[in-house]
């Protein structure tokens, strides 16, 4: 794999960017696509999100001071587009965040793109009443791997705080999955 | 009942016969919760089949479409001299009796304060890490507010525009005189 100082460098040059960026694309794709499916939980929308996500990257790559890792960088702008897309969503559709949270763990039984059964279902309603930085958390942790040292960096809190909302994360789902 | 000769306590009838097999679902059913969390290891979602080797080509095709294409004009060049001339006489003459109406808006058209209820009224959402990091500190204007030298008559009128009452102001320097 090519080092991300490398290709940031190769980034910021017009003749290496077309090239850079494809190998920025490949590299990055499917992990990205997995962390805004988990915030967006539609496959079109979070198609949308990640092409939108990419394409503020490549728009604002001279910007970028690599004063934080690309990957985080890069994380950090798909999460707030994803939040940002949500946000829009409910204002468009006329409701609450929590009802288009609903309405989106609803939708998932018609849909082709997700084959869960009913406690995975479940899983998505417990994961629907938890506040977005909980939920974000949980999804990066428990579903993406990733070390909290990295998602510190990508959410910009202590891990310290990290671990204590994870934790507190798990401890509500487990108690809605033995409730419901 | 079963009673123990020594003691005056009891245990349900067939309790120590059944205890080995009670032990060992007990065993099993914790093993079985271990291999399989209460919470589900894999979350039910999946992608379309071939959408990641796909993707990649439609984010290209966005932006590589956005850099500006190079045309050589060295052959042909009367022809296109031409062409450009007959369009560019074609849209003088739309422009002027069809679109006479029209406005063309741009960025600059825009008033301040718009501008201003867009950012607030939109959700941009964005951490002032992340604005610092797009926008670069080099293009914006600072003025630096301890060099350069403000107009008194500048401050008055922000006084007098967002003072209520300016009479009411402790004007220290006036004391001295």
């Amino acid at each position: 794999m090519i080092a991300e100082e490398t290709l940031v460098q190769e980034l910021k040059q017009k003749e290496s960017r077309a090239q850079a960026f494809e190998v920025l694309v490949n590299t990055y794709k499917e992990r990205l696509y997995w962390h805004i499916r988990r915030i967006v939980l539609d496959h079109d929308d979070t198609d949308d999100v990640l092409q939108n996500t990419f394409i503020k990257v490549y728009k604002n790559i001279d910007a970028f001071k690599g004063e934080s890792k690309l990957y985080s960088w890069m994380y950090r702008i798909a999460t707030n587009e994803s939040l940002t897309f949500l946000k829009q969503k409910s204002k468009k559709l006329k409701v609450s965040d929590q009802e288009l949270k609903d309405q989106m763990v609803e939708n998932l039984r018609a849909d082709v793109y997700f084959e869960g059964s009913e406690i995975q279902l479940k899983l998505q309603k417990a994961l629907a009443t938890l506040p977005d930085k909980q939920k974000l958390v949980f999804t990066m942790k428990y579903y993406q791997e990733m070390k909290y040292s990295e998602i510190s960096e990508i959410l910009e809190t202590s891990e310290g705080a990290l671990k204590a909302s994870y934790h507190l994360a798990v401890k509500k789902i487990e108690t809605y999955l033995k409730e419901n | 009942m079963r009673k123990d000769k020594n003691h005056s306590f009891n245990t349900p009838e067939g309790y120590f016969e059944n205890f080995n097999e009670r032990l060992m679902d007990n065993i099993k059913k914790q093993e079985t919760e271990i291999a399989e969390p209460l919470i589900p290891t894999n979350d039910g979602f999946n992608a379309p089949d071939g959408y990641f080797d796909d993707v990649t080509t439609s984010v290209l095709s966005k932006t590589t479409e956005k850099e500006t294409k190079v045309v050589p004009l060295r052959s042909n060049r009367k022809l296109y001299y031409g062409v450009a001339a007959i369009a560019a006489v074609f849209m003088l003459i739309f422009s002027i009796t069809w679109n006479s109406n029209s406005t063309s808006i741009s960025f600059d058209d825009l008033v301040s304060s718009e501008i201003e209820t867009y950012l607030e009224n939109n959700d941009l959402d964005m951490t002032m890490y992340e604005v610092a990091e797009i926008i670069p500190l080099k293009e914006i204007e600072l003025n630096n507010i301890f060099s350069d030298v403000l107009e008194d008559d500048a401050i008055l009128e922000y006084l007098n525009e967002n003072v209520d009452d300016i009479d009411n102001l402790y004007f220290e320097d006036l004391d001295h005189e």
